[in-house]
């Protein structure tokens, strides 16, 4: 009992605070829209006044019917008192918190005091509608709701989503299909090396015929979505199978993209190099430009190269925008006209030009999955395992770090180059931080180390968000919050890298010695 | 490491090092060369000029020695870099300056002059209880951080809480932005503190303004750091932070509650944080919600540059990296855009060169 009361507290704590915090950042509002776009009681661009007030109060009680299902969780006993008292104190005591802050503010409100100053999103009219309409009751109500809201929610995980009949009608019908796919022959028909080949075939006329369908803005998104993948394969190589950290990456991403410009843009050198030659160009400078850094800096420990490779990002950022170098780089104006492919004679159209990336993209992911599954993968496997160990098993750690560093960077300036020639522009904000992070991100997210990791990541960071455009502003908020998260519960990412074969095998022979599930390598 | 090392290793040792020595003395020599160019042949700048730098130096360096302490009481504890450390440094901003509205907006009228407000009636109890609340704020944000981010991950491998934080980070400077928008704001300070205002001191033939805030800002992060290192050498928590520091096995046997006292450790480096970033809102006036972002890295830079782990260390190295910053450009004769540039290459030196710091001892294989 009393530490179902304690859970409860905690647990409506949080629940409370997220509640308050959607109010205060306007995000309970942008989720009524949706939730009104969604049931066609409310337009897209619909301004807070003419919203719904029942979509707020199906968005709460969402949020209390989630929030009851986890406070009714991870009991010894699933009985029904352990499952309703809990959800009714976390229901309790985050109605309370939400109730406190709702009087507060409808203090504010009956002075007419306009806030938006402080908090730019609670103008009067939101605050209107937070208050129910202006009901005077207003935190009462909130009150009730999100009690009974919890208690529902609590209810309902009891007696649906943890219920045996839920459970065996699952077990159940996941039998039969397996069954059926045994009978009727489908397995062998997966399992045939002919079958792969007419899925790659259909997979690549899809990709052939798909952007001339799409249109040019999901074209523009799917290309960066791809370059993101050539990025993030890129990285992959130096995070998830050397395990150096590197927080800079952005800079061989600039310097790809300023070398493949220096040299085709008219202005400010007029050298007009042909594109494939500036591409290649481009790869030899990031790549060289990785090892001159990783020559001093690769023997620090983890943390510091984060550090100091951020610093680096920083350092080129700052330079490329200078007074100092803008006769070389043209400064914060950037560089404009840069080369587009040809062809034949032809130049390339937004659809050629996304068919050069996936192509680029296939022939990365070639190479990244050859290098994983060569003598230098499992080095770097090794290195990233234990250093000291890979050290002793005579792997010359440093050339491989090295090798791998200039591998990564070499992929981040053909990523560049590319990036640059397809927007025909490249300037110092296209370089910032964010770009690392956005790649670190997908990354980790994908699950370090693994190819088909990286896909997913840059398909869920960079072609999900566009999805969704309403949650624009909340989309770097969310990435912080999933980093931590996936830390804490997941560290392995949506897509983790399998064991590799041998050690795979190795395990199978000798179950004794396997390491406990969810282990981390990094 | 082993002292059993084949010959050949060793050579190749011998003339990596003696490259980079090389490498470094070239360097020293440039830099010295241009410092002697622009100080003494071109002379472009008074002896006020440079005065004024120095000072500007001090003061930047007394936060930048706050938030440094901050890094290296955890660094010294977890062996991880708090990267989310210049986002609580920036909740303090905050909440210094959501302080000085509220004080304001109260009216406090007096005899002379009925429409007088609190923030200017009293500005001695405004500008502390701003202090105050920034420094709670934060403390709280940092307590938070570590029971959120980074106690469930205590025994993870290394990469994973330094990925947490930058998560942290994230997550922190963005939250700000949402709730309280992306405009630059002002700190009005109360009028006695007004920024430009200050003593002149005769320097040359000229004078050099040492500005209220400056002092206020210089004398405060004093202060702390003396508060600091009293509770670190003096009390029984400073006692179980160092004892935690050198090895938490041993000391959870002694009976020191490890969590608890690194839960009080973020709280101390919030408190510190959160001052600085209230000083940093009344020396600079402006901030928004990235504020944190640079001042945390350079801090950072300037307790790597002292010894990271090493309390005194990450004092000098603030005080040292924000003399370098502000007088950096002027002496080598740069533009003043670059002086991040500098800042973040003596980060990139100091670790190729030195990466025990000037004051850090070479640690031990498990905390390097």
């Amino acid at each position: 009992m009393r530490t179902s009361i304690k859970n409860g507290i905690r647990l409506g704590s949080i629940v409370g605070v997220v509640l308050i915090f959607f109010h205060l950042t306007g995000f309970s509002v942008v989720a009524s829209s949706m939730l009104g776009n969604l049931l066609g009681n409310a337009s897209r661009t619909a301004n807070v006044t003419r919203l719904p007030i029942i979509n707020l109060i199906i968005f709460i009680t969402l949020l209390c019917i989630f929030a009851g299902g986890i406070a009714s969780k991870n009991k010894e006993i699933d009985s029904w008192g352990n499952t309703l008292i809990p959800g009714a104190i976390t229901g309790a005591f985050s109605g309370l918190l939400v109730a406190i802050f709702v009087y507060l503010i409808g203090i504010v409100y009956a002075q007419n005091i306009d806030l938006r100053n402080y908090l730019p999103e609670v103008g009067l009219p939101t605050i209107n509608y937070l208050l129910f309409d202006g009901k005077k009751f207003a935190s009462l109500l909130y009150f009730g709701l999100m009690t009974v809201g919890c208690i529902a929610g609590a209810a309902f995980f009891k007696s649906v989503i943890r219920a045996d009949w839920r459970k065996k009608a699952q077990t159940t019908s996941v039998q039969t299909f397996k069954k059926f796919v045994k009978k009727s022959g489908i397995q062998k028909f997966i399992g045939n090396k002919i079958t792969v080949y007419v899925f790659l075939a259909v997979a690549a006329l899809l990709l052939y015929f798909l952007p001339t369908q799409w249109g040019p803005y999901w074209n523009y998104i799917m290309g960066t979505v791809g370059i993101y993948i050539l990025l993030g394969l890129g990285l992959n190589i130096i995070v998830g199978l050397s395990g150096q950290l590197v927080l800079g990456y952005v800079a061989f991403f600039a310097i790809g993209a300023y070398a493949f410009g220096l040299m085709t843009a008219l202005e400010p050198h007029a050298i007009s190099m042909n594109f494939w030659l500036a591409i290649g160009f481009a790869i030899l400078a990031a790549a060289l430009t990785g090892i001159l850094l990783g020559l001093p800096i690769l023997n620090l420990r983890g943390d510091y190269l984060a550090i100091v490779t951020l610093g680096f990002g920083e350092i080129i950022r700052i330079l490329i925008k200078s007074d100092m170098l803008t006769g070389f780089t043209n400064g914060p104006s950037g560089l404009n006209g840069l080369a587009q492919p040809r062809w034949l004679g032809n130049a390339f159209t937004d659809i050629n030009f996304f068919h050069l990336i996936v192509i680029f993209v296939i022939v990365a992911i070639f190479i990244a999955n050859r290098l994983q599954s060569s003598r230098t993968g499992r080095a770097w496997l090794a290195i990233s395992a234990d250093q000291t160990v890979a050290q002793a098993t005579g792997i010359n750690t440093f050339k491989y770090k090295l090798l791998a560093l200039a591998l990564g960077a070499a992929f981040a300036g053909l990523g560049g180059a590319l990036f640059a020639s397809r927007n025909q522009f490249t300037g110092p904000e296209d370089h910032i931080l964010m770009v690392s992070i956005n790649v670190l991100c997908l990354v980790i997210v994908g699950g370090m180390g693994s190819i088909p990791g990286v896909v997913v990541g840059a398909f869920v960071l960079k072609g999900v968000p566009e999805l969704l455009r309403d949650l624009e502003s909340y989309r770097l908020l969310a990435f912080g919050a999933l980093l931590v998260v996936m830390m804490v519960m997941r560290p392995e990412g949506l897509w983790p890298k399998g064991r590799p074969a041998l050690e795979a095998l190795y395990y199978q022979k000798h179950p004794k010695d396997s390491p406990p599930d969810g282990e981390v390598q990094s | 490491m082993s002292e059993q090392k084949t010959t050949r290793e060793q050579s190749s040792l011998n003339v990596s090092k003696l490259i980079r020595w090389i490498a470094g003395i070239l360097l020293l020599a440039l830099v010295g060369w241009r410092v002697y160019q622009t100080a003494f042949i071109e002379g472009g700048y008074g002896p006020d000029t440079w005065m004024r730098f120095i000072i500007a130096g001090l003061v930047i360096g007394g936060m930048y020695s706050l938030i440094a302490i901050g890094y290296t009481l955890v660094y010294g504890i977890l062996f991880m870099i708090n990267f989310a450390h210049g986002e609580v440094m920036m909740l303090g901003a905050f909440g210094g300056y959501f302080m000085f509205e509220l004080f304001a907006f109260i009216k406090a009228p007096t005899a002379s002059d009925p429409n007088m407000n609190f923030l200017n009636a009293y500005p001695l109890v405004s500008v502390l209880l701003a202090f105050i609340v920034g420094a709670v704020i934060s403390a709280t944000a940092g307590f938070l951080l570590e029971r959120i981010a980074y106690r469930p991950l205590r025994k993870a491998p290394r990469l994973v809480p330094l990925i947490s934080a930058i998560g942290a980070s994230i997550f922190l400077q963005n939250a700000a932005q949402l709730l309280f928008g992306p405009q630059r704001r002002q700190y009005i300070n109360p009028d006695v503190l007004w920024r430009g205002t200050g003593w002149s001191i005769p320097v040359g033939d000229t004078t050099v303004l040492l500005t209220y805030t400056g002092t206020l800002s210089l004398v405060l992060s004093a202060l702390l750091m003396i508060g600091l290192f009293y509770i670190v050498q003096k009390t029984k928590l400073g006692r179980s932070m160092r004892a935690v520091a050198e090895n938490k096995q041993a000391a959870a046997l002694m009976g020191i509650d490890v969590d608890a006292v690194i839960g009080k450790t973020f709280i101390i480096s919030g408190i510190l944080a959160g001052s600085a970033g209230v000083m940093w809102g009344i020396h600079n006036g402006l901030f928004n919600h990235y504020v944190g972002f640079l001042p945390g890295i350079k801090a950072f830079t300037a307790a790597v540059l002292g010894g990271i782990g090493n309390i005194p260390g990450a004092m000098m190295g603030g005080m040292l990296l924000g003399i370098l910053e502000s007088v950096g450009p002027a002496a080598l004769g740069l533009d003043f855009q670059l002086k991040d540039v500098i800042a973040f290459s003596i980060l990139i030196l100091v670790l190729i060169f030195r990466p025990s710091g000037l004051l850090g001892e070479a640690l031990s294989e498990e905390k390097v």
